[in-house]
């Protein structure tokens, strides 16, 4: 009994001391424009992010509606008939950065490099090698980077009318200012 | 020679291109819902509505997602364009929370759902407005 409490005590005590940072108001971007068309563009601020500095794995969590256009029918279109929001509400990251360690850290940007995969329209893609710039301040981590992908990926078919008007392409970039939980 | 009536026939025409020109520049370049000025769907504690959530995502997801709701609670943490209530709702503001709002005091608040976070395990809420 006592080893049971014992071992208990220990679990409960490395599950604690786990370090977390996070953040509840990340930034995540995309551009899918294409030039003299209207812009393709929206802008989320309260993705959620958290990382492990342990290890270096990183989980982040965009509740799609909440991407905001300038265009408000964009945003109903990109709702109702690309992301299809009602079914899919959540776009999710799951990663791990290589190589970190919370020591490495200073007020200069580093470079990093992230493994994952990204979860968007219900669909998983791997996201591979993708570099990440990493730097520290006043016991705030903020990681920002950016990446590629494409809709077919992830199983959004963009009407031949509207084709031309959306890169297919879209530049996703994303920055989070993460403090200690 | 060019009758009255094929002036006229031009002058319709005319009219009807411009008629279709604005209403379709007014469909493209129609406003943004306003949170604020909409009537909530549903009114409710943070407490509810996070119990809902927990229980059942989907179901829940269905009757709340992109609703206008109206939500009670104790703030929990208070930031520039944020606030938590009762550590389990989340609410982002367009505009600058009023920093007079403190921490511990009862509100009312009113937003769009825009779903559940499962790594905070909160609820949140997008252009939101104080009621009261």
């Amino acid at each position: 009994m006592k080893n049971i409490i014992y071992l208990l005590f220990l679990i409960s005590f490395s599950i604690t001391a786990q370090t977390k940072y996070f953040t509840k108001t990340g930034t995540v971007n995309f551009e899918a424009s294409v030039p003299s068309f209207e812009e393709v563009r929206a802008s989320h601020n309260v993705v959620t992010a958290i990382i492990n500095t342990d290890n270096g794995e990183l989980a982040a969590l965009a509740l799609v509606k909440g991407f905001r256009f300038k265009n408000a029918l964009m945003e109903e279109h990109f709702n109702e008939n690309y992301a299809e929001s009602d079914t899919y509400p959540k776009a999710t990251f799951r990663g791990k950065i290589s190589n970190f360690s919370l020591d490495k850290l200073n007020k200069e940007k580093q470079k990093f490099i992230i493994n994952g995969q990204l979860t968007f329209h219900g669909k998983t893609k791997q996201l591979d090698n993708t570099t990440v710039e990493i730097a520290i301040n006043d016991d705030i981590i903020i990681i920002s980077g950016s990446f590629t992908a494409s809709a077919s990926e992830f199983d959004i078919d963009i009407p031949k009318v509207v084709r031309s008007k959306i890169a297919s392409n879209i530049d996703v970039s994303f920055s989070f200012n993460l403090k200690k939980k | 020679m060019a009758s009255k009536k094929s002036k006229r026939n031009w002058l319709i025409l005319l009219i009807f291109l411009a008629l279709s020109a604005i209403i379709g520049y007014q469909y493209i370049y129609q406003d943004h819902r306003n949170i604020e000025t909409e009537k909530a769907e549903f009114a409710l504690t943070s407490q509810t509505i996070s119990d809902e959530f927990k229980l059942d995502v989907l179901k829940s997801e269905k009757k709340y997602l992109n609703q206008t709701i109206e939500i009670s609670g104790t703030i929990t943490e208070v930031n520039k364009n944020d606030l938590t209530l009762n550590d389990i709702v989340f609410c982002q503001f367009n505009t600058s929370v009023n920093q007079s709002i403190k921490v511990n005091s009862a509100v009312k608040i009113k937003g769009r759902c825009i779903g559940y976070d499962d790594l905070l395990e909160q609820v949140k809420l997008d252009q939101c407005t104080f009621i009261k």
